[in-house]
């Protein structure tokens, strides 16, 4: 039963998100089926060429990069989401899948969980 | 990925404000046959002009009578206890 | 309905800046009342406040964390905060405190301070996990 863990917020300005990956990473530590689902705002994680030193934070897309070597399935973004906030494919991290919307989602994983 | 034939029907829970973005998100996502219960803030819907709700919306009395909206009857008003039979009765809860 | 589910509930809003700890609390009441059992109540991210032992309401206004801790102890169910949000948050208990040489400890009782594996725990074994969110 795959859990896909949903972020709708943006990176850096709060620490949901990262707590959201905490639970994704915990998952696919316990080799439980997990996937990431950026919607909103929170597509933003996806953006190449983040460099976070500069407000003392550590830059997410590392940590995102890693994702496929934990063992998370797939990192799927909202493609609405991505048209707004101008995240093209050259902009975006590899292997993102983009699905047409949340209600898309529903229909192929299990269980939907926020992290907060 | 599994990808069933059917789906069941879903219980979403949603406590956002209506200006809230994550509760247009919900409203989008909610399927026909799945039922939506408004708790804390998003009880709001009720008496928001710009939201249209769902059919099968449920909303808590308590949120409902600590904003003044008892009165309001578009949504059938559920008790504490009707969450958790709602809970129980569908395999599939989402908390928004 | 079905009698006798078991649960997990993950409270990830905070007391005082979310309604979530209220609402989980009246749905935990209501669930052990209809039968159910709790598995364990998890506080995750925000949720990890309702732990402190130091949160001090003025008299006259209801104390969310007393009332989760009687909950807690009077249903004999573990209520485990994550180790990860509780200590970025300063939610501490001895252990740590000591591991950390650190000035006080402050983990509410019964709480235990735990991983996430508890909550994957929940995902695997409890029949239902249900998630008390915060408002913003």
């Amino acid at each position: 039963m795959t859990t896909l863990i949903v972020i709708d917020q943006a990176p850096y300005g709060s620490w949901s998100g990262r707590e959201a990956l905490d639970m994704v990473f915990s998952l696919a530590a316990f080799d439980q089926p997990a996937a990431l689902l950026f919607i909103g705002a929170g597509v933003n994680w996806l953006r190449k060429s983040q460099d976070a030193g500069g407000i003392g934070q550590k830059t997410v897309e590392k940590n995102l990069a890693a994702a496929p070597v934990f063992g998370v399935e797939q990192i799927l973004a909202e493609q609405s989401a991505c048209e707004r906030f101008r995240l093209g494919e050259e902009d975006r991290l590899n292997g993102v899948e983009l699905i047409p919307s949340v209600r898309d989602a529903l229909d192929r994983f299990e269980r939907i969980v926020f992290a907060g | 990925m599994t990808q069933e034939q059917t789906i069941q029907a879903t219980l979403h829970i949603l406590n956002k404000s209506p200006s809230h973005p994550r509760f247009a998100t919900c409203l989008a996502a909610v399927h026909e046959g799945d039922t939506l219960a408004l708790a804390e803030n998003a009880v709001l819907a009720v008496t928001d002009s710009t939201t249209s709700l769902p059919r099968n919306c449920v909303a808590l009395g308590a949120d409902l009578e600590a904003r003044g909206l008892a009165g309001n009857p578009n949504v059938q008003i559920i008790s504490y206890g009707d969450l958790v039979r709602l809970t129980a009765e569908h395999s599939r809860t989402v908390s928004w | 309905m079905s009698p006798g589910l078991s649960y997990t509930l993950v409270i990830t809003g905070a007391p005082w800046s979310s309604q979530a700890p209220q609402t989980a609390l009246a749905f935990a009441q209501e669930l052990i009342a209809a039968g159910h059992h709790i598995d364990r109540v998890f506080l995750y991210g925000e949720g990890v406040h309702l732990a402190s032992a130091l949160s001090t309401p003025p008299s006259d206004e209801p104390h969310w964390p007393g009332q989760w801790a009687d909950f807690l102890a009077d249903n004999q169910t573990p209520g485990v905060a994550c180790i990860a949000s509780a200590l970025r948050r300063g939610i501490v208990d001895q252990g740590e405190q000591a591991r950390y040489e650190l000035s006080a400890n402050n983990l509410r009782q019964p709480y235990q301070i735990a991983g996430l594996g508890e909550w994957v725990e929940g995902n695997l074994k409890s029949d239902r996990v249900i998630y008390f969110h915060g408002s913003h």
